[in-house]
């Protein structure tokens, strides 16, 4: 197993791998290459690096041309700055189905003490909304190596959220990432919890919290959108209860891409969403994550709670 | 700004006279376009006309196959003088001409590649353009290939901060291949640009911005001809090409340049006539 680490680690070191195959993988930059992970790749690869400074809809614009030109640009900064030029990423990347990967870290809550202008919170919501823009968020180290590699060998336009938060590996070994197939990293019964990202390992350490009351609920790790609504119809119809946990702003995020497939069911699940219901606020990240329930202990109580 | 460098000679001037029938020829198909379809900024597409004919039909490396050089119409709006050009030059079959607008046409009403492969870039959303012809310049140049990025870009779109953004960029990293034509036609939905937001003194603000600068009258075919013969090879071009919105010919306007009125059934067949006028007598 590798070490904990952070999804935006793993990606800083599987991009220069990828780069070292793939002549044709390239990084747009506004200013923030050390807090995304580029700067490795900046140093071994100078002349595939675009600089565009804090500029990110320019950067997108220009991403989305050296796309049309045959190259995989990755252009990278927080996740809120990128998908807050919209009209950029509908226009230039979308409309012109231009196969730019827009890399968004710093999802959810973690960032902590910086704050809701930094917070990536509504970052899917809007992604979801463009029909060729493909999302991915990988739970772990195993899962960004994959992930990477499918990206770079790929052409649709897609967004890679990451995690700033170090996370443990939820994958067993000899795992393989598909996109859209959502993945069950434990099985259980009578709950389901649907999660992505950096909530995934918190789902799992939370199912591991209600063993004692009884309670068993399957985890699954959706990391990558729009997901196949057949493999979720069957894992939401052989529960009781659904539920989706998620580091994002309830609505327009995994919740509602689960949610319209579980409406869909005949005989429904039912179904409940722990998500942040509001702008986000400063503070410590274990803090707001206790604020929020969405660590171990309130994701637990919420799976408890939905179970009854 | 006219004769520098270029001698005119008959050969030119025979060629200059192709431009210029061609132009007209566009004026008409485009005008006819926006009176079937009812909808489309007459005046947007009128005021570059010239401009998108002398790139079309003269300066630009143009393959159907999209294979030599870029043209994106940042403009988005006055797709109509793009789609003109298309079928003028044969691209397109004439009988699109009615399916402007229309539902499930290629030709929309802001160019989507996605549906004509003709449209090098989307636009229609302003100011976004010239970041996308900034990303294919410098991708040709890391490839090592010998071509131009054309953009067309609106006066009143410059308002846009993304335009400054793709003017710092390419200018602090000397793209070259890289042309950038304003069509400065002075006129924007609310009115003049000088009253909106006025962009005084843009050809300071570019060469400051590290861009080569030349300034042309938008209509007059042998200077921007010329001017876009004249190109820095070390770093990105801008002209400003002075225009008048809705320009049909020499002291002829249609609306008064309005920027997005449609013409009426009358002020159409006038501006009809006096195309054919113009094409007969050998313009």
């Amino acid at each position: 197993m590798r070490r904990m680490s952070s999804t935006r680690d793993w990606f800083g070191a599987a991009l220069v791998e990828i780069a070292r195959e793939y002549d044709h993988v390239v990084v747009v930059n506004c200013d923030l290459a050390k807090a995304t992970r580029t700067l490795p790749f900046k140093e071994e690869f100078p002349d595939r690096f675009f600089e565009c400074g804090i500029a990110e809809a320019n950067a997108i614009g220009v991403a989305a041309g050296l796309a049309q030109e045959g190259f995989r640009p990755f252009v990278a900064s927080f996740g809120h700055f990128l998908t807050g030029k919209f009209l950029e990423i509908f226009q230039s990347v979308g409309l012109n189905d231009a196969g730019v990967v827009l890399v968004g870290t710093h999802a959810g809550l973690a960032i902590g003490r910086d704050g809701p202008t930094q917070m990536g919170l509504r970052d899917v919501a809007l992604m979801r909304t463009l029909p060729n823009v493909r999302v991915f968020q990988p739970a772990d180290g195993a899962e960004v190596w994959q992930m990477m590699e499918h990206l770079a060998t790929d052409r649709h336009p897609s967004y890679l959220r990451l995690c700033r938060q170090p996370q443990p590996e939820v994958h067993a070994e000899g795992y393989r990432f598909r996109f859209g197939v959502p993945h069950v990293v434990r099985e259980g019964a009578d709950v389901v919890v649907f999660a992505m990202g950096g909530t995934v390992p918190v789902a799992v350490e939370a199912a591991g919290r209600l063993a004692a009351d009884g309670i068993t609920p399957t985890v699954v790790n959706v990391s990558s959108l729009p997901v196949d609504r057949a493999a979720v119809a069957r894992l939401a119809g052989a529960h009781r209860r659904a539920v989706v946990v998620e580091d994002h702003y309830l609505v327009g995020g995994l919740a509602d891409e689960i949610g319209r497939i579980v409406l869909g069911l005949p005989d429904r699940p039912r179904f409940d969403v722990l998500a942040v219901p509001d702008y986000g606020q400063a503070g410590p990240p274990e803090e707001l994550y206790r604020r929020y329930r969405l660590d171990a202990a309130g994701i637990a109580a919420f799976v408890r709670e939905a179970a009854r | 700004m006219r004769g520098e460098g270029v001698v005119a000679g008959p050969a030119e001037h025979a060629d200059l006279a192709r431009i210029a029938r061609l132009a007209t020829r566009c004026r008409l198909v485009l005008l006819e376009m926006i009176h079937r379809a009812g909808s489309g900024h007459a005046g947007s597409s009128l005021s570059c006309a010239d401009i998108i004919s002398v790139l079309r039909f003269d300066r630009m490396d143009w393959s159907a196959d999209r294979s030599g050089d870029v043209f994106v119409l940042s403009k988005g709006h006055a797709a109509p003088a793009w789609y003109a050009a298309l079928i003028v030059g044969g691209d397109l079959p004439a009988e699109e001409v009615g399916t402007l607008r229309a539902l499930d046409s290629r030709l929309q009403g802001h160019p989507d590649r996605t549906r004509l492969g003709l449209v090098d870039v989307s636009t229609g959303a302003l100011g976004q353009g010239l970041s996308v012809a900034v990303g294919r310049a410098v991708a040709r140049r890391l490839h090592g290939r010998d071509s131009t990025v054309y953009c067309l870009l609106g006066d009143g779109e410059c308002q846009e901060g993304q335009v400054w953004e793709a003017f710092l960029y390419a200018g602090a990293n000397r793209v070259s291949g890289l042309v950038a034509v304003i069509d400065h036609n002075d006129s924007q939905s609310d009115g003049t640009v000088g009253d909106t937001l006025p962009l005084h003194p843009l050809p300071d603000k570019l060469r400051a911005f590290g861009w080569n600068v030349a300034q042309v009258d938008g209509h007059d075919h042998g200077e921007l001809r010329d001017a876009l013969r004249r190109r820095d090879p070390g770093r990105p071009s801008a002209i400003i090409a002075h225009t008048r919105k809705g320009r049909l010919g020499p002291g002829r306007v249609l609306l008064d340049g309005s920027h997005s009125d449609l013409p009426s059934p009358a002020e159409y067949a006038a501006a009809v006539d006096y195309l054919e006028t113009l094409l007969e007598c050998g313009a």
